[in-house]
Protein backbone atom coordinates (compact mmCIF):
# COMPACT_ATOMS: atom_id res chain seq x y z
CA UNK A 1 0.00 0.00 0.00
CA UNK A 2 3.00 2.26 -0.02
CA UNK A 3 2.35 3.17 -3.37
CA UNK A 4 -0.78 4.47 -2.44
CA UNK A 5 0.07 6.05 0.28
CA UNK A 6 3.51 8.01 -1.21
CA UNK A 7 0.59 9.45 -4.06
CA UNK A 8 -2.03 10.71 -1.88
CA UNK A 9 1.03 12.69 0.52
CA UNK A 10 2.66 13.79 -3.35
CA UNK A 11 -1.40 14.44 -3.94
CA UNK A 12 -1.90 16.97 -0.63
CA UNK A 13 1.39 18.20 -0.77
CA UNK A 14 1.26 19.86 -4.07
CA UNK A 15 -2.46 20.91 -3.92
CA UNK A 16 -2.05 24.56 -4.21
CA UNK A 17 -5.95 25.24 -2.77
CA UNK A 18 -4.61 23.04 0.23
CA UNK A 19 -1.93 26.04 0.63
CA UNK A 20 -3.90 29.27 0.12
CA UNK A 21 -6.67 27.86 2.15
CA UNK A 22 -5.18 26.55 5.48
CA UNK A 23 -2.32 28.88 4.90
CA UNK A 24 -3.01 32.09 3.36
CA UNK A 25 -6.53 32.90 4.63
CA UNK A 26 -5.35 32.48 8.25
CA UNK A 27 -2.20 34.55 7.39
CA UNK A 28 -4.48 37.50 5.83
CA UNK A 29 -6.94 36.54 9.06
CA UNK A 30 -3.79 37.12 11.47
CA UNK A 31 -2.53 40.25 9.80
CA UNK A 32 -6.19 41.80 9.85
CA UNK A 33 -6.70 40.87 13.73
CA UNK A 34 -3.45 42.00 14.94
CA UNK A 35 -2.02 44.41 11.99
CA UNK A 36 -4.98 46.43 10.63
CA UNK A 37 -7.94 46.23 13.27
CA UNK A 38 -5.36 46.06 16.07
CA UNK A 39 -7.76 43.77 17.92
CA UNK A 40 -5.44 41.16 19.47
CA UNK A 41 -2.57 40.38 20.79
CA UNK A 42 -0.27 39.22 18.29
CA UNK A 43 1.27 36.11 19.61
CA UNK A 44 -2.28 34.83 20.89
CA UNK A 45 -3.73 35.61 17.90
CA UNK A 46 -1.17 34.19 15.55
CA UNK A 47 -1.65 30.86 17.63
CA UNK A 48 -4.97 30.96 17.07
CA UNK A 49 -4.72 31.68 13.40
CA UNK A 50 -2.36 28.26 12.84
CA UNK A 51 -4.92 26.32 14.87
CA UNK A 52 -7.82 27.82 12.61
CA UNK A 53 -6.13 27.01 9.68
CA UNK A 54 -5.07 23.52 11.16
CA UNK A 55 -8.30 22.63 12.02
CA UNK A 56 -9.22 23.91 8.71
CA UNK A 57 -6.96 20.88 7.35
CA UNK A 58 -8.31 18.17 9.35
CA UNK A 59 -11.45 18.65 8.77
CA UNK A 60 -11.55 18.63 5.06
CA UNK A 61 -9.72 15.19 4.87
CA UNK A 62 -13.44 13.91 4.66
CA UNK A 63 -14.29 16.52 2.07
CA UNK A 64 -11.85 15.12 -0.41
CA UNK A 65 -13.37 11.55 0.81
CA UNK A 66 -16.83 12.92 0.03
CA UNK A 67 -15.87 14.04 -3.17
CA UNK A 68 -13.86 10.99 -4.32
CA UNK A 69 -16.84 8.41 -3.17
CA UNK A 70 -19.29 10.69 -4.85
CA UNK A 71 -16.82 10.88 -8.12
CA UNK A 72 -16.80 6.95 -8.00
CA UNK A 73 -13.12 6.69 -7.49
CA UNK A 74 -13.87 4.84 -4.22
CA UNK A 75 -15.69 2.01 -7.06
CA UNK A 76 -12.51 1.90 -8.72
CA UNK A 77 -10.27 1.31 -5.84
CA UNK A 78 -12.50 -1.31 -4.18
CA UNK A 79 -11.77 -3.93 -6.90
CA UNK A 80 -7.73 -3.21 -6.27
CA UNK A 81 -6.16 -4.94 -3.30
CA UNK A 82 -6.39 -1.78 -1.78
CA UNK A 83 -8.17 -2.36 1.72
CA UNK A 84 -10.68 -0.16 3.13
CA UNK A 85 -8.46 1.14 5.84
CA UNK A 86 -5.54 1.41 3.87
CA UNK A 87 -7.86 4.25 1.63
CA UNK A 88 -8.46 6.00 4.95
CA UNK A 89 -5.30 5.63 6.68
CA UNK A 90 -3.49 6.90 3.35
CA UNK A 91 -5.80 10.01 3.52
CA UNK A 92 -5.58 11.18 7.33
CA UNK A 93 -1.85 10.84 6.72
CA UNK A 94 -1.78 12.83 3.71
CA UNK A 95 -4.02 15.08 5.13
CA UNK A 96 -2.32 15.51 8.24
CA UNK A 97 1.24 15.98 6.78
CA UNK A 98 -0.39 18.84 4.65
CA UNK A 99 -1.24 20.56 7.65
CA UNK A 100 2.08 20.56 8.72
CA UNK A 101 3.58 23.35 6.54
CA UNK A 102 0.54 25.64 6.82
CA UNK A 103 1.14 25.80 10.60
CA UNK A 104 4.59 26.83 9.70
CA UNK A 105 3.33 29.42 7.46
CA UNK A 106 1.19 31.38 9.72
CA UNK A 107 4.11 30.86 12.59
CA UNK A 108 6.73 32.39 10.32
CA UNK A 109 4.52 35.11 9.52
CA UNK A 110 3.69 35.67 12.98
CA UNK A 111 7.73 35.64 13.36
CA UNK A 112 8.33 37.70 10.15
CA UNK A 113 5.82 40.08 9.54
CA UNK A 114 4.13 40.40 13.02
CA UNK A 115 7.32 40.51 15.14
CA UNK A 116 6.49 37.99 17.49
CA UNK A 117 9.47 37.34 19.34
CA UNK A 118 9.86 33.87 21.72
CA UNK A 119 12.68 31.53 22.84
CA UNK A 120 13.53 28.95 20.15
CA UNK A 121 12.56 25.79 21.99
CA UNK A 122 8.89 27.51 22.18
CA UNK A 123 9.59 27.95 18.64
CA UNK A 124 9.74 23.91 18.27
CA UNK A 125 7.20 22.79 20.29
CA UNK A 126 4.65 25.35 18.81
CA UNK A 127 4.02 23.18 15.79
CA UNK A 128 3.98 20.05 17.30
CA UNK A 129 1.18 21.17 19.58
CA UNK A 130 -1.08 22.74 17.33
CA UNK A 131 -0.76 19.64 15.23
CA UNK A 132 -1.76 17.37 17.84
CA UNK A 133 -4.22 19.39 19.14
CA UNK A 134 -6.17 19.32 15.65
CA UNK A 135 -6.40 15.62 15.89
CA UNK A 136 -10.06 15.32 17.16
CA UNK A 137 -10.76 17.43 13.80
CA UNK A 138 -9.12 14.73 11.58
CA UNK A 139 -11.53 12.10 12.85
CA UNK A 140 -14.36 14.05 12.44
CA UNK A 141 -13.57 15.08 9.16
CA UNK A 142 -13.63 11.31 8.46
CA UNK A 143 -17.32 10.73 10.03
CA UNK A 144 -18.31 13.50 7.61
CA UNK A 145 -16.58 12.36 4.86
CA UNK A 146 -18.82 8.97 5.27
CA UNK A 147 -21.56 10.18 6.15
CA UNK A 148 -22.30 13.10 2.93
CA UNK A 149 -21.80 12.91 -0.30
CA UNK A 150 -19.72 15.19 -2.92
CA UNK A 151 -20.12 19.09 -2.28
CA UNK A 152 -22.44 18.26 0.64
CA UNK A 153 -20.18 17.33 2.91
CA UNK A 154 -17.95 20.42 2.05
CA UNK A 155 -20.82 22.92 2.86
CA UNK A 156 -21.62 20.66 6.37
CA UNK A 157 -17.75 21.02 7.17
CA UNK A 158 -17.21 24.64 6.38
CA UNK A 159 -20.76 25.39 8.58
CA UNK A 160 -19.38 23.22 11.62
CA UNK A 161 -15.73 24.62 11.21
CA UNK A 162 -16.89 28.14 11.01
CA UNK A 163 -18.46 27.52 14.41
CA UNK A 164 -16.47 24.85 16.30
CA UNK A 165 -13.33 28.18 15.59
CA UNK A 166 -16.04 30.19 16.75
CA UNK A 167 -16.59 28.41 19.94
CA UNK A 168 -13.41 27.53 20.62
CA UNK A 169 -12.38 31.06 20.52
CA UNK A 170 -10.23 31.25 17.75
CA UNK A 171 -11.86 34.40 16.26
CA UNK A 172 -12.33 36.50 19.29
CA UNK A 173 -10.94 34.81 22.68
CA UNK A 174 -14.11 33.00 24.79
CA UNK A 175 -13.13 35.71 27.55
CA UNK A 176 -15.23 37.87 25.79
CA UNK A 177 -18.54 35.74 26.03
CA UNK A 178 -21.19 35.66 28.50
CA UNK A 179 -20.61 33.23 31.57
CA UNK A 180 -22.73 30.69 30.72
CA UNK A 181 -21.61 30.16 26.92
CA UNK A 182 -17.91 30.42 27.87
CA UNK A 183 -18.26 26.93 29.71
CA UNK A 184 -19.49 25.14 26.89
CA UNK A 185 -16.98 26.79 24.78
CA UNK A 186 -14.16 25.57 27.13
CA UNK A 187 -14.68 22.03 26.74
CA UNK A 188 -15.30 22.34 22.82
CA UNK A 189 -12.66 20.88 21.33
CA UNK A 190 -11.54 23.87 19.10
CA UNK A 191 -10.87 25.57 22.13
CA UNK A 192 -8.76 23.12 23.97
CA UNK A 193 -6.92 22.99 20.49
CA UNK A 194 -5.94 26.70 20.52
CA UNK A 195 -5.27 26.30 24.18
CA UNK A 196 -2.47 24.14 24.45
CA UNK A 197 -0.36 26.79 22.15
CA UNK A 198 -1.93 29.43 23.85
CA UNK A 199 -0.03 28.10 27.15
CA UNK A 200 3.01 27.19 25.06
CA UNK A 201 3.27 31.22 24.46
CA UNK A 202 3.92 31.45 28.26
CA UNK A 203 6.24 28.26 28.72
CA UNK A 204 3.10 26.15 30.25
CA UNK A 205 2.38 22.77 29.56
CA UNK A 206 -0.78 21.79 28.42
CA UNK A 207 -3.38 20.81 31.59
CA UNK A 208 -4.74 17.68 32.85
CA UNK A 209 -8.30 19.14 31.41
CA UNK A 210 -7.04 20.08 28.57
CA UNK A 211 -5.57 16.88 27.31
CA UNK A 212 -8.51 14.62 28.98
CA UNK A 213 -11.53 17.31 26.54
CA UNK A 214 -8.92 16.45 23.62
CA UNK A 215 -9.16 13.01 24.09
CA UNK A 216 -12.37 12.44 25.07
CA UNK A 217 -13.65 14.15 21.48
CA UNK A 218 -11.21 12.07 19.54
CA UNK A 219 -12.60 8.83 21.09
CA UNK A 220 -16.18 10.18 20.35
CA UNK A 221 -15.61 11.24 16.61
CA UNK A 222 -13.47 8.46 16.47
CA UNK A 223 -16.17 6.40 17.25
CA UNK A 224 -18.51 8.00 14.70
CA UNK A 225 -16.20 7.86 12.11
CA UNK A 226 -16.39 3.74 12.33
CA UNK A 227 -19.80 3.51 12.48
CA UNK A 228 -20.23 5.87 9.62
CA UNK A 229 -17.39 4.35 7.55
CA UNK A 230 -19.06 0.20 8.72
CA UNK A 231 -22.28 1.61 7.05
CA UNK A 232 -21.01 2.59 3.95
CA UNK A 233 -17.22 1.29 3.44
CA UNK A 234 -16.46 1.08 -0.01
CA UNK A 235 -19.62 3.74 -0.89
CA UNK B 1 -11.89 -18.64 -13.05
CA UNK B 2 -15.16 -17.21 -12.60
CA UNK B 3 -18.30 -19.58 -10.99
CA UNK B 4 -21.84 -18.24 -9.97
CA UNK B 5 -24.10 -20.61 -8.83
CA UNK B 6 -27.97 -19.45 -8.60
CA UNK B 7 -27.93 -15.97 -8.05
CA UNK B 8 -30.80 -13.54 -7.68
CA UNK B 9 -30.69 -10.37 -7.10
CA UNK B 10 -33.90 -8.10 -6.71
CA UNK B 11 -34.02 -4.23 -6.15
CA UNK B 12 -37.99 -3.89 -4.58
CA UNK B 13 -40.23 -5.27 -6.76
CA UNK B 14 -38.01 -5.59 -9.89
CA UNK B 15 -36.18 -8.74 -10.45
CA UNK B 16 -32.28 -8.01 -11.59
CA UNK B 17 -31.03 -11.59 -11.60
CA UNK B 18 -33.69 -14.47 -11.67
CA UNK B 19 -31.59 -17.37 -10.97
CA UNK B 20 -28.30 -17.01 -12.67
CA UNK B 21 -25.38 -19.70 -12.84
CA UNK B 22 -22.20 -19.29 -14.70
CA UNK B 23 -19.15 -20.80 -15.20
CA UNK B 24 -16.19 -19.39 -17.03
CA UNK B 25 -12.70 -21.73 -17.37
CA UNK B 26 -9.42 -20.26 -17.84
CA UNK B 27 -8.72 -18.72 -21.44
CA UNK B 28 -12.23 -17.99 -22.39
CA UNK B 29 -13.48 -14.62 -23.45
CA UNK B 30 -16.75 -14.46 -22.58
CA UNK B 31 -18.91 -11.95 -23.81
CA UNK B 32 -22.09 -11.09 -21.35
CA UNK B 33 -24.34 -9.30 -24.23
CA UNK B 34 -27.88 -8.38 -23.51
CA UNK B 35 -30.25 -5.28 -23.59
CA UNK B 36 -30.09 -2.48 -21.20
CA UNK B 37 -31.44 -3.79 -17.54
CA UNK B 38 -30.46 -7.19 -18.69
CA UNK B 39 -28.60 -7.77 -15.71
CA UNK B 40 -25.44 -7.30 -16.99
CA UNK B 41 -23.75 -4.69 -14.23
CA UNK B 42 -25.59 -6.50 -11.60
CA UNK B 43 -24.19 -9.70 -12.94
CA UNK B 44 -20.96 -8.18 -12.60
CA UNK B 45 -21.17 -6.36 -9.43
CA UNK B 46 -22.47 -9.30 -7.61
CA UNK B 47 -19.07 -11.15 -9.21
CA UNK B 48 -17.04 -9.01 -7.94
CA UNK B 49 -18.26 -8.77 -4.08
CA UNK B 50 -19.74 -5.21 -5.02
CA UNK B 51 -23.08 -6.19 -4.47
CA UNK B 52 -24.49 -8.94 -2.01
CA UNK B 53 -26.96 -11.19 -4.15
CA UNK B 54 -30.16 -11.88 -1.99
CA UNK B 55 -29.18 -15.84 -3.09
CA UNK B 56 -26.49 -17.60 -4.23
CA UNK B 57 -22.79 -17.59 -4.25
CA UNK B 58 -20.30 -16.23 -6.47
CA UNK B 59 -16.42 -17.62 -6.58
CA UNK B 60 -13.65 -15.77 -8.42
CA UNK B 61 -10.39 -18.32 -8.98
CA UNK B 62 -11.99 -20.57 -5.84
CA UNK B 63 -12.38 -18.06 -3.80
CA UNK B 64 -14.77 -15.08 -2.17
CA UNK B 65 -14.89 -12.32 -4.83
CA UNK B 66 -13.65 -9.63 -2.50
CA UNK B 67 -10.53 -12.44 -1.09
CA UNK B 68 -9.55 -12.18 -4.67
CA UNK B 69 -9.65 -8.78 -5.37
CA UNK B 70 -7.51 -8.45 -2.27
CA UNK B 71 -4.77 -10.35 -3.32
CA UNK B 72 -4.58 -8.69 -6.64
CA UNK B 73 -5.32 -11.48 -8.83
CA UNK B 74 -7.93 -9.88 -11.04
CA UNK B 75 -8.11 -6.67 -13.22
CA UNK B 76 -11.68 -5.18 -13.31
CA UNK B 77 -12.90 -1.91 -15.33
CA UNK B 78 -15.89 -0.51 -13.67
CA UNK B 79 -18.49 1.10 -15.96
CA UNK B 80 -19.51 4.58 -13.35
CA UNK B 81 -15.39 4.47 -12.23
CA UNK B 82 -14.57 8.10 -11.10
CA UNK B 83 -10.44 8.81 -11.86
CA UNK B 84 -8.61 11.26 -9.32
CA UNK B 85 -8.48 14.88 -11.47
CA UNK B 86 -5.73 16.65 -10.80
CA UNK B 87 -3.69 14.09 -10.98
CA UNK B 88 -0.80 12.84 -13.49
CA UNK B 89 -1.93 10.08 -15.24
CA UNK B 90 1.51 8.28 -15.33
CA UNK B 91 1.30 8.94 -11.03
CA UNK B 92 -2.04 7.43 -11.14
CA UNK B 93 -0.94 4.35 -12.88
CA UNK B 94 1.69 3.98 -10.69
CA UNK B 95 0.35 4.33 -7.57
CA UNK B 96 -2.41 1.14 -8.62
CA UNK B 97 0.35 -0.57 -9.86
CA UNK B 98 2.03 -0.77 -6.47
CA UNK B 99 -0.32 -2.42 -5.19
CA UNK B 100 -0.38 -5.61 -7.17
CA UNK B 101 1.84 -8.53 -6.72
CA UNK B 102 2.98 -7.90 -10.34
CA UNK B 103 2.86 -4.87 -11.14
CA UNK B 104 3.23 -3.90 -14.37
CA UNK B 105 3.02 -0.71 -16.76
CA UNK B 106 0.97 -0.65 -19.69
CA UNK B 107 2.73 1.85 -22.21
CA UNK B 108 0.04 5.22 -22.05
CA UNK B 109 1.26 6.50 -25.24
CA UNK B 110 0.73 10.38 -24.43
CA UNK B 111 -1.75 10.41 -21.95
CA UNK B 112 1.03 9.73 -19.53
CA UNK B 113 2.06 12.82 -18.61
CA UNK B 114 -1.07 14.75 -19.07
CA UNK B 115 -3.40 15.59 -16.04
CA UNK B 116 -6.62 13.50 -15.55
CA UNK B 117 -8.92 17.11 -15.77
CA UNK B 118 -7.94 17.93 -19.19
CA UNK B 119 -8.60 14.31 -20.70
CA UNK B 120 -11.62 13.56 -22.58
CA UNK B 121 -14.17 10.52 -22.19
CA UNK B 122 -12.29 8.17 -24.45
CA UNK B 123 -9.33 9.15 -22.87
CA UNK B 124 -10.70 8.77 -19.81
CA UNK B 125 -11.69 4.64 -20.44
CA UNK B 126 -8.31 4.31 -21.23
CA UNK B 127 -6.45 5.50 -18.15
CA UNK B 128 -9.69 2.75 -16.51
CA UNK B 129 -8.46 0.02 -19.28
CA UNK B 130 -5.05 0.85 -17.70
CA UNK B 131 -5.61 0.09 -14.01
CA UNK B 132 -7.57 -2.84 -15.07
CA UNK B 133 -4.35 -3.77 -16.52
CA UNK B 134 -1.49 -2.53 -13.59
CA UNK B 135 -1.37 -5.85 -11.92
CA UNK B 136 -0.73 -7.76 -15.07
CA UNK B 137 -4.03 -10.14 -14.17
CA UNK B 138 -4.64 -13.60 -15.90
CA UNK B 139 -8.36 -12.69 -15.30
CA UNK B 140 -9.88 -9.25 -16.99
CA UNK B 141 -13.68 -8.64 -15.78
CA UNK B 142 -14.57 -5.38 -17.75
CA UNK B 143 -17.79 -3.60 -18.05
CA UNK B 144 -18.68 -2.19 -21.56
CA UNK B 145 -14.58 -1.60 -21.91
CA UNK B 146 -15.08 0.27 -25.77
CA UNK B 147 -17.51 2.51 -24.78
CA UNK B 148 -16.11 6.18 -26.20
CA UNK B 149 -13.23 4.80 -27.33
CA UNK B 150 -11.94 5.51 -30.98
CA UNK B 151 -10.91 2.75 -33.64
CA UNK B 152 -7.42 2.54 -32.68
CA UNK B 153 -7.93 2.39 -29.35
CA UNK B 154 -10.44 -0.19 -29.80
CA UNK B 155 -8.03 -2.01 -31.82
CA UNK B 156 -5.25 -2.09 -28.90
CA UNK B 157 -7.48 -2.75 -26.55
CA UNK B 158 -8.13 -6.12 -28.14
CA UNK B 159 -5.12 -6.47 -28.39
CA UNK B 160 -3.96 -6.05 -25.08
CA UNK B 161 -6.54 -8.34 -23.68
CA UNK B 162 -4.52 -11.52 -25.14
CA UNK B 163 -3.56 -14.33 -23.17
CA UNK B 164 -6.03 -13.80 -20.93
CA UNK B 165 -9.49 -14.84 -19.43
CA UNK B 166 -11.64 -12.50 -20.06
CA UNK B 167 -15.42 -11.85 -19.13
CA UNK B 168 -16.61 -8.13 -21.01
CA UNK B 169 -20.37 -7.08 -20.67
CA UNK B 170 -21.11 -5.10 -24.16
CA UNK B 171 -23.90 -4.52 -26.04
CA UNK B 172 -21.66 -4.03 -29.31
CA UNK B 173 -22.98 -7.47 -30.95
CA UNK B 174 -19.84 -7.13 -33.36
CA UNK B 175 -17.61 -6.78 -30.74
CA UNK B 176 -18.99 -10.15 -29.16
CA UNK B 177 -18.55 -11.66 -32.65
CA UNK B 178 -14.71 -10.67 -33.25
CA UNK B 179 -13.60 -10.88 -30.01
CA UNK B 180 -15.64 -13.46 -27.81
CA UNK B 181 -15.58 -17.26 -28.65
CA UNK B 182 -18.46 -17.36 -26.07
CA UNK B 183 -21.45 -15.49 -25.84
CA UNK B 184 -23.94 -15.40 -22.67
CA UNK B 185 -27.37 -13.63 -23.63
CA UNK B 186 -28.90 -12.46 -20.28
CA UNK B 187 -32.15 -10.96 -20.40
CA UNK B 188 -35.01 -10.27 -18.25
CA UNK B 189 -32.02 -11.20 -15.68
CA UNK B 190 -32.15 -14.68 -17.40
CA UNK B 191 -29.14 -16.27 -19.03
CA UNK B 192 -31.34 -17.12 -22.40
CA UNK B 193 -28.78 -18.51 -24.51
CA UNK B 194 -25.15 -19.58 -23.92
CA UNK B 195 -22.59 -21.19 -26.04
CA UNK B 196 -20.27 -20.54 -29.16
CA UNK B 197 -20.89 -17.70 -31.10
CA UNK B 198 -21.29 -19.54 -33.60
CA UNK B 199 -24.04 -22.11 -32.01
CA UNK B 200 -25.69 -18.74 -31.01
CA UNK B 201 -26.11 -17.60 -34.25
CA UNK B 202 -27.23 -21.08 -35.73
CA UNK B 203 -29.74 -21.50 -32.89
CA UNK B 204 -31.61 -18.92 -34.38
CA UNK B 205 -30.57 -20.73 -37.55
CA UNK B 206 -31.71 -20.13 -40.81
CA UNK B 207 -31.46 -17.14 -43.60
CA UNK B 208 -32.09 -13.80 -43.84
CA UNK B 209 -33.97 -12.45 -47.00
CA UNK B 210 -33.81 -8.67 -47.48
CA UNK B 211 -36.01 -6.93 -50.12
CA UNK B 212 -37.75 -3.86 -51.08
CA UNK B 213 -41.50 -3.80 -51.85
CA UNK B 214 -43.46 -0.68 -52.82
CA UNK B 215 -46.68 -2.03 -52.12
CA UNK B 216 -45.60 -3.30 -48.56
CA UNK B 217 -47.74 -6.27 -47.42
CA UNK B 218 -46.29 -7.88 -44.44
CA UNK B 219 -49.50 -9.97 -43.80
CA UNK B 220 -49.04 -11.64 -47.10
CA UNK B 221 -44.69 -11.56 -46.35
CA UNK B 222 -45.26 -13.76 -43.60
CA UNK B 223 -47.48 -16.47 -44.90
CA UNK B 224 -44.75 -17.18 -47.53
CA UNK B 225 -43.24 -20.76 -46.86
CA UNK B 226 -40.81 -20.94 -44.70
CA UNK B 227 -40.87 -17.52 -43.20
CA UNK B 228 -40.59 -17.84 -39.00
CA UNK B 229 -40.44 -13.27 -38.60
CA UNK B 230 -40.55 -10.70 -40.83
CA UNK B 231 -39.81 -7.36 -39.55
CA UNK B 232 -40.79 -4.32 -41.80
CA UNK B 233 -39.22 -0.62 -42.22
CA UNK B 234 -40.98 1.22 -44.37
CA UNK B 235 -40.59 -0.10 -47.97
CA UNK B 236 -37.87 -2.62 -46.68
CA UNK B 237 -38.49 -5.81 -45.70
CA UNK B 238 -36.42 -8.61 -43.46
CA UNK B 239 -37.54 -12.18 -43.38
CA UNK B 240 -36.01 -14.86 -41.51
CA UNK B 241 -36.65 -18.04 -42.80
CA UNK B 242 -35.93 -22.13 -42.34
CA UNK B 243 -36.16 -22.87 -46.03
CA UNK B 244 -34.83 -20.12 -48.66
CA UNK B 245 -35.38 -21.55 -51.70
CA UNK B 246 -39.16 -22.43 -51.25
CA UNK B 247 -39.44 -18.39 -49.28
CA UNK B 248 -37.66 -16.93 -52.57
CA UNK B 249 -39.77 -18.79 -55.15
CA UNK B 250 -43.28 -17.77 -53.30
CA UNK B 251 -41.41 -14.56 -52.81
CA UNK B 252 -41.40 -13.57 -56.66
CA UNK B 253 -44.63 -15.68 -57.63
CA UNK B 254 -46.40 -13.08 -55.28
CA UNK B 255 -45.17 -10.42 -56.24
CA UNK B 256 -44.46 -8.62 -59.30
CA UNK B 257 -42.46 -5.20 -57.91
CA UNK B 258 -40.25 -6.85 -55.61
CA UNK B 259 -36.63 -5.80 -56.01
CA UNK B 260 -33.22 -5.74 -54.12
CA UNK B 261 -33.14 -8.97 -53.18
CA UNK B 262 -30.56 -10.10 -50.91
CA UNK B 263 -29.95 -13.18 -48.97
CA UNK B 264 -27.65 -14.06 -46.10
CA UNK B 265 -26.93 -16.02 -43.12
CA UNK B 266 -28.51 -15.34 -39.88
CA UNK B 267 -26.22 -12.79 -37.58
CA UNK B 268 -25.77 -12.25 -34.13
CA UNK B 269 -27.92 -9.33 -34.45
CA UNK B 270 -31.04 -11.48 -35.30
CA UNK B 271 -30.14 -13.98 -32.79
CA UNK B 272 -30.31 -10.74 -30.36
CA UNK B 273 -33.50 -9.84 -31.54
CA UNK B 274 -35.32 -13.41 -31.13
CA UNK B 275 -34.18 -14.64 -28.25
CA UNK B 276 -34.48 -11.53 -26.15
CA UNK B 277 -37.27 -10.59 -27.71
CA UNK B 278 -35.74 -7.05 -28.03
CA UNK B 279 -34.74 -4.64 -30.63
CA UNK B 280 -31.95 -2.87 -30.78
Amino acid sequence: MRSFLGFEVRRSLSSPVNLVFLAGFPVLLYLLWTKVLDLASGPVSMVSMATYGAMGGALFIGGAIAMERASGWLRQLAVTPLPAHGYIVAKLVAGMLAVLPSVVIVLAAGALLGGVRLPAGTWLVLPLLIWIGVAPFAALGVAFGYSFRGQSANIVTMVVFFLLAVLGGLWLPVSRMPEGLRVVAEHSPAYQAGSLGWRALDGLPPTGTSVLVLVAWTALFVVLGVWRYRRTAWR
Amino acid sequence: MLELTDLTKKYGEVTALDGVSLRVREGEKVALLGPNGAGKTTLLSIALGLLAADSGTARLLGRPPRETLAAGLAGVLLQDAGLPEEVKVADLVAAVAGMYPTPSAPDLGDLAGRRVTTLSGGQRQQVRFALALAGDPALLILDEPTVGLDVDARRALWRRIQGRTVVFATHYLAEADDHADRVVLLSGGRIVADGPVEEIKALVGGTEVRLTLDAMDAPTLRSLPGVRDVVVEGASATLRTGDSDATLRALFAAFDGVRNVRTSGAGLESAFVSLTGEER
